[in-house]
């Protein structure tokens, strides 16, 4: 008898629903990127800021405990900067392994010359210092790209960097049961190699094909 | 977008169809409640130290009820966690609304497998058991995808041909269904559909 009831719900309803009752379950979130991805080039995953920024002037840790001073090591090459954390199981590692498997894309287009390919730069720098350490980092993104750099400081410093590329981050709290509560960065700032400026942002929905169309764009300094 | 590819698709398909997609989220045949479970995945980690999970739990029931616990073969201990806006934070239950779903997605609400005892690889398979407040529990078989997978991605081949084959085996493999749209065997195509589906966690009560 219920069964019956849902069938005429079906019928009636919209398809929509029925499907729903399914689980396959696109939410919304998911539609808006359907619909990014089905009309290519009308709304696109990049944003191309009209005010580019600054880069920020970060002197870190590298995953080999060296000193990295972000604008010296990266000035002249496209680099791409996340901010994120290791302890982080959706939003920052799907983000770093985008653009890692566009990156491996990349390599494979013979559009794009060898020095180009080889000069660009993928920065991840720790929201959460105190657990990702040197080797924490290191050993995170060796699962990811072990050529990303991974950087790691002072909480204040990080913080003062992202800031200035309008990414605003809170220090890592600990609740009473000694879980502690980091944050991420929402975007992905991609730095120009003509003029070292942050040009272009990228949200959390960026897919991999978004970067991958975008890459080649992105090492010369074009807008994508 | 999907969805319109959707609908064109069970209009096209007649009441049989219909019928049987509305009977593979119906998970009333035990008589027990109108909760089911679908999409879960789990993306490939990075290291064997944590892992997310996603899913949708749809209640088709006339009453709330709540996610309360989850276990899995896989981790010592498996949280439900909300992000809310740049923060993620470990909540002691979440919401599935009487006539509405829980949906657990990339970038939302997620489950957190920690203290793995192994490092998952695409193409293996997760189980989960599922408690409530309410509702029986719920077993769910959850495919571990790449890590990178997007369920709503475009770029995912796997949508259109889950797509096909969920219309194909709605219209095709439920004999009695298709001979009786009103088949007084409901639970049979509703199963079938259920389990065979390839985008969807097989799902089983206990």
């Amino acid at each position: 008898m219920r069964k019956k009831t849902c069938t005429v719900a079906a019928l009636f309803a919209a398809a929509t629903l029925t499907l729903s009752a399914c689980g396959s379950g696109d939410g919304d979130s998911g539609n808006t990127v359907a619909e990014v991805s089905a009309e290519a080039g009308s709304d696109r995953a990049a944003t191309v800021l009209d005010k580019p920024f600054e880069k920020p002037d970060l002197v870190l840790t590298d995953t080999q405990g060296k000193k990295y001073d972000l604008r010296e090591a990266t000035q002249g090459k496209p680099t791409l900067i996340y901010f994120g954390y290791t302890n982080c199981p959706d939003v920052c590692p799907l983000t770093m392994n985008n653009i890692a498997v566009a990156k491996k894309e990349l390599a494979q287009d013979d559009q794009v010359s060898r020095a180009e390919k080889d000069s660009l730069r993928i920065v991840f720098v720790t929201t959460d210092p105190e657990r990702d350490t040197s080797a924490a980092l290191g050993k995170w993104l060796k699962g990811i790209d072990p050529d990303v750099v991974g950087l790691t400081g002072s909480f204040d410093t990080i913080q003062a960097g992202a800031r200035t590329v309008g990414i605003s981050i809170e220090a890592p709290t600990k609740d009473k049961n000694g879980k502690v509560t980091s944050m991420h960065g929402t975007q992905v700032i991609a730095f120009s190699p003509k003029t070292d400026a942050g040009y272009v942002l990228y949200g959390e929905d960026a897919t991999v094909d978004d970067y991958t169309k975008d890459l080649p764009a992105l090492i010369k300094g074009e807008k994508p | 977008m999907r969805r319109r590819t959707a609908s064109a698709a069970a209009l096209a398909l007649t009441a049989v169809l219909a019928s049987a997609l509305g009977g593979c989220g119906d998970s009333d045949s035990d008589g027990s409640d109108g909760l089911s479970v679908g999409s879960a995945y789990m993306p490939q980690p990075v290291s064997d130290s944590m892992a997310a999970g996603f899913l949708v739990i749809a209640n088709d029931g006339g009453a709330d009820d709540r996610l309360a616990s989850v276990t899995s073969d896989l981790a010592g201990e498996v949280t439900l966690h909300t992000t809310v806006g740049q923060t993620m934070g470990q909540v002691k239950d979440l919401d599935i609304p009487a006539h509405g779903e829980l949906v657990l997605e990339s970038g939302g609400d997620h489950l957190m497998f920690e203290e793995l005892k192994r490092k998952p690889r695409e193409g293996d398979t997760v189980s989960l058991e599922l408690r409530f407040t309410k509702s029986d529990p719920i077993k769910v078989e959850m495919p571990v995808k790449s890590a990178t997978y997007q369920p709503s991605a475009a770029s995912s081949s796997a949508r259109s041909s889950s797509h096909a084959s969920h219309a194909s085996h709605a219209s095709l493999s439920s004999p009695s269904a298709a001979r009786s749209p009103h088949s007084s065997h409901p639970s049979q195509s509703s199963h079938s559909s259920q389990s065979s589906h390839p985008s969807h966690s097989s799902m089983s009560r206990p």
